[in-house]
């Protein structure tokens, strides 16, 4: 066997480095719009809006029933064919309206299932005292479902980062589209594809670092 | 607090999402893999390679800017169609079906398709060999095409890759892989993976620059095609193929 080419390793962190924002940028836009996108989807689902609970039901149904990849060369190769004007989308756009679409979509139950979660004591109690439906969510409902869903939630970050690996097949140049290119190359693969392994899995330790803080945080009016 | 982080973060997203749509008049813009060495390759994040070379030097006569996209190969002719890139140049090799579709510039460069092995096999020693064998190929390329077109080609197994056929093919996951001459020998020549020419070359291939079919885009392709003429009466396509490959692949 080889012996693994420690300088390339340690020479490819200062160019992989320059594209970590970039991976890091299309998951944080990603996942803020997915959040909001998720619990409004989340609402209506919960409340059975007339109309809008169908539409939601098939949007989570083919966001949840498709490949992410699929969606993406859909919105990215797929619809300017259709439609001319979506050109103007570019690939970084591409990805993040595809990452939110397609997380959204998981998220949106979970969040539901957390809504749910919540006792059905608080909901009586709540409206026992003439609170309003809006101001039983905003007060009671919500804040007890987050520390619920915030563990769910985490995960798809944490799977949302490693999905923006995919971005490189809309010509989008993120980690992995670096991290492929260098290997064309060099022919080292095992040097680069294991580099740019670490890379993701020391941003997922430093999420899930945050994710426990969070939590003890969310738990402090629970402990005995 | 978190309300300001995230308006930060949209900001960001947007901004760079708005500084990469503008379009730009004066510049051509030249999708590639930046996979296939060595022709579009990185190395500490700088693209290079004869395709790199050869698309500077005709912007430069053209007298316009060179803006390069490298994605997936598989992804490039989407780009191309859906208008996001004015061409490829990625060793695009001209074939019947591509030329029903796009317009090309004359080629410019001129190759074989070669069968490459690892090193040590014996047993194929050129493209009659691949009966029976699994035979690796990129997807999207015309070498696909190429092997199905033999009249033994029900006993291939032939396997589309989206990168790595070099790998593969060292690692003993298939047999064979079928790729142009030129590079298939700069690979061996400079790479440290075990593997070996397998016989001659078995078509002849003629690569060119593919533009879309509209009015706008033929009269694009007519100025490449000017520039690549003028730099190959000038000694300096030559030149190029001179630096990157010791022999000029770019006459017949």
């Amino acid at each position: 066997m080889q012996v693994l080419d420690f300088d390339y390793m340690l020479g490819l962190v200062p160019v992989l480095l320059r594209y970590l924002p970039l991976t890091l940028q299309m998951a944080a836009v990603g996942m803020v719009l997915a959040l909001v996108l998720a619990c409004g989807l989340a609402v209506i689902r919960v409340l059975r809006i007339p109309g809008l609970n169908a539409a939601t039901l098939l949007f989570i149904s083919f966001f949840r029933g498709t490949p992410l990849l699929v969606q993406l060369f859909l919105f990215y190769y797929g619809l300017p064919q259709l439609m001319a004007f979506l050109t103007q989308i570019n690939g970084v756009t591409a990805t993040i309206m595809g990452l939110t679409l397609h997380f959204s979509a998981y998220m949106a139950e979970s969040i539901r299932a957390a809504i749910v979660g919540v006792d059905r004591s608080q909901t009586e109690a709540a409206l026992s005292i003439g609170m309003t439906n809006g101001q039983l969510m905003r007060r009671i409902v919500l804040p007890q479902a987050t520390r619920i869903a915030v563990p769910t939630l985490m995960n798809y970050f944490i799977d949302m980062i490693k999905a923006t690996s995919l971005a490189f097949t809309l010509g989008v140049t993120e980690l992995m589209g670096a991290t492929q290119k260098e290997a064309a190359g060099s022919f080292l693969y095992f040097e680069a594809f294991i580099t740019v392994a670490i890379f993701y899995w020391i941003i997922v330790e430093l999420l899930a670092w945050f994710q426990r803080r969070l939590e003890i945080r969310l738990n402090e009016a629970y402990r005995r | 607090m978190i309300k300001r982080i995230a308006l930060t973060v949209l900001a960001a997203g947007f901004m760079t999402a708005g500084s990469l749509a503008q379009a730009d008049e004066h510049a051509i813009k030249v999708g590639m893999s930046g996979g296939y060495f060595p022709f579009t390759f990185v190395e500490q994040d700088k693209l290079q390679g004869f395709d790199v070379d050869v698309m500077e030097a005709v912007a430069e006569e053209m007298g316009v800017e060179v803006e390069f996209v490298t994605a997936n190969f598989s992804g490039l002719f989407g780009m191309l169609e859906s208008g996001r890139i004015d061409t490829i140049a990625n060793q695009i090799t001209i074939t019947e079906e591509r030329a029903d579709k796009y317009v090309f510039t004359e080629p410019y460069v001129y190759d074989g398709a070669q069968v490459v092995v690892k090193e040590g096999n014996e047993e194929i020693e050129g493209v009659e060999d691949l009966k029976g064998k699994t035979v690796a190929v990129n997807l999207g390329s015309n070498y696909e095409e190429l092997l199905r077109e033999l009249p033994y080609a029900d006993e291939i197994d032939i396997r589309t890759y989206e990168s790595n056929i070099e790998q593969d093919t060292a690692l003993g996951r298939v047999d064979a892989f079928v790729m142009d001459r030129v590079s298939a020998s700069q690979v061996i020549k400079e790479k440290p993976l075990p593997l070996a020419l397998a016989g001659q070359p078995f078509s002849k291939i003629r690569n060119a620059l593919p533009f879309r079919d509209t009015e706008q885009s033929r009269a694009l392709r007519d100025r490449v095609d000017a520039a690549l003429a003028s730099l190959r009466e000038s000694g300096e396509l030559e030149a190029i193929s001179e630096k990157w490959f010791g022999t000029d692949i770019t006459r017949p």
